[in-house]
């Protein structure tokens, strides 16, 4: 017996350290080549799909033509109307919310020290929830829908940030309550408004608009949510590694020379503009932020330094499937805020049975 | 001096004070214990210490300097703090966990190098965590979990170091691992403050000891000095005593937890199995000589004094000497001497000096008259059936001097029943000189 055992260790564990080396080559090269050209696949596919599909090497000459108008020659004039118009944008707005709201749910678990926390957890979505339904409520434009969102979202967020400074003990947990009161209050304030308006028109809107959905996504919405979800994604990539010394807690944060209240509020503002903004531009979409995190540390760990860039990638890739789906596997539009639920969910519940490292 | 703590006080609620008026200082080098009970203020102080908590009085200086006036980043570089142990949220690898200690020398934007990785390594070599590197941190064992706290201590390579009871979760070789490591740290010009319910380990590794008693000082200085029976015995409310062991010629103190006094069975003498019994009986060889050994506050002299009552009791005869301790307020003040046939009592030792407590023998003032006294009991002894000699200790064995007829009196086989108390250490010379000499130790 023993002997037979030690004759099988060695070419066993020559085999692990084979293993080893090619799994470390992996999580070097092929972790990041995935995270980049996962949602870049998907965006092609995106554009490509659809009621009207178009070949992907017509996509591909399509978005040249804005800089080489030679090269969409002979393609289909309403492909390309499609493509530059509706898809692109459409696709553009998917990929910079998923990655919103994929990467500020890790920032927010990390310095929440709580693996069951999203970006709304301060009560951003509920709050521009209140905002758009106001602003449907009152006949605004469609614009002035999305800065209310925006701004009520802010609100909120501020509500229940100033609120916990009330407080001098256990900050993080008064904040996390006070969060939860604030976005009760506004999902309440939501309902009362749905309670008022007139059940043919405006009550449909505020329904839709509160499900999510990026069908009426156009150019003029990309340059806020370019602008925004850049610096914000820029500056939670920037403090990444730091997210772990936070993630320890306020104490332990200090004693290894991290100022906690300070750099919370940074990564809290910076969070909160780039989950507004996403929220104002294609209303409410749940899950995203509570399960790319979860999936991000199966595949690349639990360390922020890797977990911000993989919550971007999977955020991302994880919308525009979930766009891809709402457009073309099910007849007439489904919304999104829906389709992130019931993909999600099950999905969440998967990951979590499969991660039993920990969280 | 480097950090010094002056006068602070700290409440997290004004009603209810947790530190009251503590005044320390931390030079190059030093190791100062942390001593108390739970909830004694320990911990909190250590959060002054390391800036996590200001305090509501006095002030924390590093360097003359106000503590809250260095930055985080620049006051972690100085003073690094290892918590208690706990479960992160997040299950980091152990190596990731130890990278942390590296955050102060990072800029906020920046990630450990290579450099920092091989501080890292180096730390978890040190602390023996080398293999588990990449195990998640919270699927360890929980000394490992302490060891890797440790590691992220070292590498955050600072010249202070507070440790929050750090070896609450060690084994017995990790404990001495980590306190060998702090020692030979502080040598290397490191200091530390260590919280700790171990005044073993206080006596054996601290420069200094503060013992904190409802968030006050109690105690403050050398070990030797601070960690008296009476300071020991009102910190933990519990009758604590200091004994000294001799292990390669040196003595090292220790504190135990006094036991309750032990007392013969008072048919000890009649059970038939019992080698008393047997000694007394009346076909029993002659001469028999018993040895009663312990540690000191294992009860060796009240066995002795319950021993004499039961013999007395049954009419046997009784010689010898006695020493019982004198106690005043609770505190063991002197020794005195009966001689257990006249029941003559003298006075042999009192502590040297009004404010001395019984921490060493070197603090007690035997009187030569009363030794002389003592010999001359001995050297005169009536018949008995019973020889009591409490004690033969390192004076007699060692130095030819005190009660040397007792051991004229035992080398003659000059007795017929004798029960002579010796400590531990001096036993195996005692049964080298007398071979049939039978060991009883009182539990």
């Amino acid at each position: 017996m023993a002997t037979t055992s030690r004759l099988k260790k060695s070419p066993l564990s020559a085999a692990n350290k084979g293993q080893k080396t090619a799994r470390a080559a992996l999580l070097r090269y092929g972790l990041p080549a995935l995270l980049l050209g996962l949602p870049l696949f998907l965006c092609l596919l995106g554009l490509a799909l659809g009621r009207y599909s178009i070949p992907v090497a017509d996509v591909g000459r399509i978005l040249l033509s804005p800089l080489f108008p030679n090269t969409a020659a002979g393609v289909d004039e309403t492909a390309v109307r499609l493509v530059l118009r509706v898809r692109l944008p459409r696709t553009l707005a998917a990929l910079l919310i998923g990655a919103s709201l994929g990467s500020t749910g890790a920032a927010f678990q990390g310095i929440f020290k709580n693996p069951l926390v999203d970006s709304n957890i301060l009560g951003v979505t509920s709050g521009a929830g209140f905002g758009a339904a106001l602003a449907l409520l009152l006949l605004w434009p469609a614009w002035l829908v999305q800065t209310s969102a925006f701004g009520f979202g802010l609100l909120a967020v501020g509500l229940a940030f100033f609120g916990s400074r009330l407080y001098r003990s256990a900050p993080m947990l008064v904040l996390t309550l006070m969060g939860i009161l604030v976005g009760s209050l506004f999902g309440s304030l939501t309902s009362l408004l749905k309670y008022v308006p007139d059940p043919l028109d405006t009550l449909p809107a505020i329904t839709f608009w509160l499900l999510g959905s990026l069908a009426s996504v156009t150019w003029r919405d990309l340059p806020a949510l370019v602008g925004i979800t850049a610096v914000g994604a820029a500056f939670l990539w920037l403090v990444r590694w730091r997210l772990n010394v936070l993630s320890l807690g306020e104490a332990e944060a200090i004693t290894l020379g991290t100022n906690p209240t300070g750099l919370k509020l940074a990564i809290i503002v910076a969070a909160t503009l780039m989950t507004a903004v996403a929220v104002a531009v294609s209303g409410v979409i749940g899950w995203v932020g509570l399960v790319i995190p979860h999936a991000g540390r199966i595949l690349v760990g639990p360390d922020h330094r890797r977990l911000i860039p993989a919550g971007l990638s999977l955020g991302a890739s994880f919308l525009l499937l979930i766009d891809l789906i709402a457009r073309t596997v099910l007849p007439g539009e489904v919304p999104l805020g829906v389709l992130t639920g019931l993909i999600g969910v099950p999905l969440l519940i998967v990951l979590l049975r499969r991660n039993r490292t920990g969280w | 001096m480097k950090l010094e703590a002056q006068n602070i006080g700290f409440a997290y609620t004004p009603e209810v004070p947790v530190l009251h008026d503590v005044s320390l200082s931390l030079a190059e080098g030093d190791v100062l214990f942390l001593l108390g009970r739970n909830g004694s203020g320990k911990t909190t102080l250590l959060s002054c210490l390391s800036g996590i908590q200001r305090p509501s009085h006095g002030d924390v200086l590093l360097d003359s300097r106000s503590l809250h006036t260095y930055n985080a980043s620049e006051r972690a570089r100085r003073i690094g703090l290892i918590p208690q142990l706990h479960t992160p949220a997040f299950a980091y690898s152990v190596r990731e966990m130890v990278l942390m200690g590296r955050a102060p020398h990072l800029s906020l934007f920046g990630a450990p190098s290579a450099a920092d990785r091989a501080i890292a390594d180096e730390a978890l070599e040190n602390v023996g965590l080398h293999d588990l590197r990449e195990r998640p941190y919270t699927e360890i064992s929980g000394g490992e979990r302490q060891l890797a706290l440790i590691a992220r201590g070292l590498a955050q390579k600072c010249d202070i170091l507070l440790m929050d009871e750090p070896s609450a979760h060690l084994d017995l070789s990790n404990q001495h691992r980590v306190l060998e490591m702090v020692d030979q740290l502080a040598r290397q010009g490191l200091s530390f403050i260590i919280s700790s319910h171990a005044p073993n380990n206080a006596l054996s590794y601290a420069s200094r000891v503060l013992l904190l008693h409802r968030g006050k000082v109690l105690g403050y200085g050398p070990p030797q000095e601070t960690l008296t029976e009476a300071l020991l015995s009102k910190a933990y409310g519990l009758h604590t005593e200091i004994i000294y062991e001799h292990r390669d010629g040196q003595e090292q103190a220790r504190a135990v937890i006094a036991k309750r006094p032990f007392t013969l069975p008072p048919a000890a003498l009649d059970w038939p199995d019992s080698p008393l019994a047997q000694a007394f009986a009346p076909d029993a060889e002659m001469p028999q000589l018993f040895l009663i050994t312990g540690l000191s506050g294992v009860g060796k002299t009240t066995w002795c004094g319950e021993l004499v009552r039961l013999a007395q009791q049954r009419g046997l005869r009784v010689a010898g000497l006695w020493s019982p301790a004198v106690f005043a307020d609770g505190r063991k003040v002197g020794i005195d001497m009966v001689d257990l046939h006249t029941e003559e009592q003298r006075r042999l030792a009192c502590l040297r000096g009004k404010e001395a407590t019984a921490v060493s023998t070197i603090q007690w003032a035997f009187d030569e008259e009363v030794i002389a006294w003592g010999n001359h009991v001995l050297a005169h002894l009536p018949d008995n059936d019973l020889l009591v000699i409490d004690e033969l200790g390192p004076l007699e064995f060692l130095r030819d001097e005190g009660l040397l007829a007792g051991l004229r009196v035992l080398d003659a086989g000059a007795y017929r029943v004798a029960a002579v108390v010796i400590r531990p250490s001096l036993l195996p010379e005692a049964q080298a000189r007398w071979p049939h000499a039978q060991v009883i130790t009182p539990r």
